[in-house]
């Protein structure tokens, strides 16, 4: 995908931030009414970006699925440039350096700054270069993004103390995960067969 | 409009869609069993006892039956407190979702 298409991809991926950032500018909310947002719509990328994979194994090739694959890159960076916003939201809810080093040791924060670290590796590598150069090892590199996700969800829950909403976002994966189990043992069975 | 442009259309209209749900609020499981409105003090009041708690007031709100105040104490540090609506006590304290303050005998 190139062109205008990308582009319009990225307006739409941009929407939620620049509403965002309006309501701070026009003081309609505080910096702290926005970080459930922008780390909600960081996870939200971050399935989007995660899901299209395992559903392609078990469903085959399809159109929706060929485009979702092809843009599951984009919809992953769009995942850690929320979250990237959601700790500059942060940053400047907390406005103090000492104040931030000093919730570093709670679980409900650690596992947020975990959660980004994890995201980089797959962030730095998203260019077409990368992906030529590292070629199998770029997968695996990826794959950290799994652990990522699961940090985020543990700091969203030890945040909220509510597991609904986070199993809200969990569950697509679970299920695409499942499918592909399915689809991984039939094709085991299928060989043995054959 | 070609086929990519049409999914291109429905996952515009997804995105649009994730973002106008609105994000669950946090703790709104504390119940402080206040009963009916008309009986609780306004909410402004809390301003005095944040003030009396030496914190600095952020956001006050109605959370469920409860009132919510969120703010910073002397050192900095991020809090999210629930007061009685008619009593204005202060029932329980949170910092980051780790409950650092409960009354005596309050288990709401």
């Amino acid at each position: 995908m190139g062109g205008w298409k990308k582009y319009l991809l990225w307006f739409v991926l941009a929407l939620p931030a620049v509403s965002m950032l309006a309501s701070l500018l026009r003081d309609s909310a505080l910096p702290m009414d926005l970080l459930h947002p922008s780390g909600e719509m960081s996870v939200r990328l971050m399935v989007l970006a995660m899901l299209p994979g395992p559903l392609s194994e078990f469903f085959g090739g399809n159109r929706l699925l060929s485009f979702w694959l092809s843009v599951r890159r984009n919809l992953g960076v769009a995942a850690f440039a929320y979250a990237l916003l959601h700790l500059a939201i942060y940053v400047l809810d907390m406005q103090s350096l000492p104040a931030i080093l000093d919730e570093l040791s709670l679980p409900a924060i650690w596992t947020g700054w975990l959660s980004l670290i994890l995201m980089l590796p797959a962030a730095c590598i998203s260019f077409e270069a990368a992906v030529r150069y590292l070629k199998r090892n770029w997968k695996r590199i990826q794959r950290i993004v799994y652990l990522a996700f699961a940090a985020g969800i543990a700091h969203w829950l030890l945040l909220d103390w509510q597991w609904q909403p986070a199993a809200v976002h969990a569950a697509p994966l679970m299920l695409a995960w499942m499918l592909r189990l399915i689809a991984r043992i039939r094709r085991a069975a299928g060989r043995t067969v054959s | 409009m070609t086929a990519k442009d049409r999914l291109l259309a429905i996952s515009a209209c997804a995105a649009a869609l994730a973002f106008s749900a609105t994000p669950a609020h946090a703790d709104g499981n504390v119940t402080c069993d206040s009963g009916p409105q008309e009986n609780w003090q306004p909410i402004s009041k809390l301003k005095k006892k944040v003030w009396l708690e030496r914190w600095s007031l952020l956001k006050t709100q109605v959370e469920g039956d409860c009132y919510e105040v969120y703010a910073r104490t002397e050192t900095g540090q991020a809090i999210e407190a629930f007061f009685h609506p008619v009593t204005l006590e202060k029932l329980v304290v949170f910092r980051r979702g780790k409950e650092i303050f409960r009354a005596k005998g309050f288990d709401g």
